[in-house]
């Protein structure tokens, strides 16, 4: 099988790659930034390859076919994110020199208990954004090797869990820059070429006009490997096993496991949990109510815009900029590298409303980008252009949960450790927990995910977003440009924050969602628990007598241009004032690689 | 540099080196001046992107205008942002640089 050959070539490249770049770099630190000695662009493909994830590559296509254009803002928001990232965060955070965020934290509000809150906040949104990559795993493994869900899951969980406890590949800008094209290629040239061979975008009455997604000519057969209920918009008459039925509008039913046949030009029945649309109501990108809502869209646009700054494994990649200009920079040539990849998800989901219906009965439209070559394209082209997107989308869950499960087994083996006061630890100790981390970091999401089959990928990925918005956001925001920040505020807004966004996530995934604004604004809760959490935070540390030691400090390393020499003006103000001056923090000088 | 002469009028760079209250102000003005950059390209972008949603709601005859065979707004959402957003992040950097570079000069000034 194509498909198969192609997802192995492409783990070879990435494993080869990763036994190079290790032969290039030579100390541990080296190892963990990469060499800083490489360019912006590298640099950029870097961070955009950790960045795109099973979300990008499979969700947003898969959620398009099923909700249609009011999906288009998630890539917008997703690409805008490192937009707020370069606004405010960028340049400051690489100046100063944390490599994580409850590092950061701490430095900058001198308190442990800070980072032990940031470190519970880090592994809840890892984990959440680990359970949508692994979703992602099971559907693509299971369209390549045919195996059920739970086989996907588990392999892939095993062999991101194993290559990160022995520490391949984690951290090598190279590995992670070529998995950037891979995920690129893999999902423009199939689009493009299959917009050649079709002819552009088929039937444009299913799409935009008046007519829902129908069986085609020669009929339409879908295995449904469970059961699965179903609503049918138009009275029909189908069969299943080779037993008739019929259906008339509007009936909801559950569909036995088992052959289901759909005659030519029948409207094909929608899975629980997708809504039957015409064209016109698919093709609109804002409606007055229900998941395509202006305050859904608003908040949606809010967790991702503030969210992206938040998400554990994308701060890390910033320190192989050599300082605050080149993070710049860097950031600008990522939002290039994004924009280019998120042209493309949206063919998927057009071509797939009209070429892959049984995705609609299924539920599974998450995998259309895997399924759709194939059917649009029968013979070896469209097996090959399957084979182009398996790849991208093996490259894309496998570089993010290893970019994840890195950053959740350090702060699990560092940071909730050195909370508890535990730091002079022997490095081989401290290895072996690292090691124990990255298995037992894998090991709850791997469990929710062989649970969470029926949630769309994008929906996860929304909601780890919301949350990162809801607390990491404002943490960055108000630690690196407000001095009046303390120790206090910052776990108030963040607990405030975290609450509201997951009562939320929580009373959507109990309750049936409803598509009334209260309905959209708990399955999106951004637009409400971010300003929450920003208020908290700022209310709190104006009423709090205790501020952290140091402030002026921190905010010269976060904001001072380089190559001033403050360093070494400072070490001789330091000689001469027999300290009388304040203690200078270590990170205002420190570089990563030079310790 | 054991200046025993005594209280030689310090320059900015040792001021902020030393963290003096005339450093700060110095620091502060820098902060003030990179916050009001990053604001403003937020406002940008915020109100561009943010308008949108808005502007499709209240005129959903956009609906019906055919651009390359999508309706108006798919194709809006579908592609054009993105260089946009290049763009602004563009300018934004540049203009950060910019001032990085006039606090310099500004301290640098013996």
């Amino acid at each position: 099988m194509i498909a198969a050959v192609a997802v192995v070539a492409v783990a070879a490249g990435a494993i080869g790659l990763g036994i190079w770049g290790v032969r290039l770099v030579r100390t541990t630190s080296d190892l963990y930034v990469a060499s800083r000695a490489v360019t912006p662009w590298w640099n950029a493909a870097a961070i955009s390859g950790e960045y795109l994830s099973a979300a990008s590559f499979l969700g947003i296509a898969g959620l398009g076919m099923k909700l249609g254009a009011s999906v288009l803002w998630l890539p917008i928001g997703f690409a805008a994110g490192y937009l707020a990232l370069l606004f405010f965060v960028a340049a400051p955070l690489r100046r100063f020199g944390s490599y994580t965020i409850p590092d950061f934290a701490e430095a900058r509000l001198s308190s442990p208990r800070v980072r032990l809150v940031a470190a519970a906040v880090v592994l809840t949104i890892g984990g959440f954004y680990l359970v949508p990559q692994l979703k992602g795993a099971g559907l693509t493994i299971g369209s390549v090797a045919g195996t059920p869900y739970w086989v996907g899951v588990v392999a892939v969980a095993a062999l991101v869990a194993l290559t990160v406890a022995l520490g391949g590949m984690r951290g090598v800008t190279y590995v992670q820059a070529y998995q950037y094209w891979v995920k690129t290629f893999g999902i423009a040239l199939p689009a493009c070429l299959l917009l050649v061979y079709l002819g552009g975008l088929p039937e444009r009455a299913a799409l935009f006009g008046q007519e829902l997604p129908r069986a085609p000519a020669g009929g339409l057969v879908v295995q449904l490997d469970s059961a699965q209920e179903v609503e049918f918009p138009e009275a029909i008459s189908y069969s299943i096993d080779g037993r008739r039925f019929r259906a008339p509008a509007d009936a909801e039913r559950t569909l036995p496991s088992g052959r289901l046949v759909l005659p030519a030009g029948a409207a094909v029945p929608v899975a629980d949990g997708g809504s039957v649309e015409h064209g016109g109501e698919w093709a609109e990108p804002v409606e007055r109510s229900g998941a395509s809502s202006p305050v859904f869209v608003y908040s949606l646009l809010v967790a991702t815009f503030l969210g992206t700054m938040g998400l554990p494994h994308i701060l890390v990649r910033f320190y192989t900029n050599p300082d605050g200009p080149a993070a710049r920079r860097t950031t600008v040539r990522v939002l290039g590298l994004l924009g280019l990849f998120y042209l493309f998800p949206a063919v998927y989901a057009a071509l797939g409303r009209a070429l892959t219906p049984e995705l609609y009965v299924s539920g599974e439209t998450d995998s259309v980008v895997l399924e759709l070559p194939e059917a649009a394209w029968p013979g070896l082209g469209g097996e090959l252009l399957a084979a182009l997107t398996a790849a991208g989308a093996f490259a894309a869950f496998t570089s993010t949960s290893s970019g994840l499960l890195v950053s959740i087994a350090g702060t699990l083996s560092h940071d909730v450790r050195r909370g508890r006061g535990a730091a002079g630890e022997p490095p081989l100790e401290r290895m072996r927990r690292f090691r124990w981390a990255a298995v037992g970091g894998m090991l709850v999401p791997a469990l929710i995910a062989l649970a969470a089959r029926g949630l769309d990928i994008s929906v996860l990925v929304g909601w780890a977003f919301a949350l990162a918005a809801s607390t990491f956001c404002p943490l960055f925001l108000l630690g690196i440009w407000w001095r009046g920040l303390t120790a206090r505020g910052a776990i108030a807004g963040m607990a405030a924050g975290g609450l509201v966004a997951s009562s939320g996530i929580v009373a959507t995934l109990v309750a049936e969602p409803s598509p009334t604004t209260l309905g959209a604004l708990l399955a999106q809760p951004a637009v409400a628990s971010v300003p929450v959490a920003f208020l908290t935070m700022i209310g709190v540390s104006l009423t709090d007598p205790e501020r952290p030691a140091g402030t002026e400090e921190t905010m010269l390393a976060l904001h001072g241009p380089e190559g001033l020499g403050l360093e070494a003006l400072r070490a001789r103000a330091e000689t001469q004032s027999s300290g009388s001056q304040p203690v200078i923090k270590a990170s205002i000088s420190s570089q990563p690689g030079s310790t | 540099m054991n200046d025993a002469a005594g209280r030689r009028q310090r320059t900015p760079r040792e001021e902020l080196a030393e963290g003096t209250p005339h450093g700060d102000v110095y620091l502060g003005e820098l902060i003030r001046s990179q916050l009001r950059l990053s604001l403003l390209a937020l406002g940008a972008f915020g109100g561009l992107v943010g308008s949108l949603p808005l502007l499709f709601l209240l005129f959903p005859s956009l609906q019906d205008i055919d651009a390359l065979g999508v309706p108006l707004p798919v194709l809006i959402l579908a592609a054009p942002l993105f260089p946009l957003i290049v763009v602004i992040g563009l300018l934004y950097q540049r203009r950060a640089d910019a001032l990085d570079e006039a606090f310099r000069d500004v301290v640098s000034r013996e």
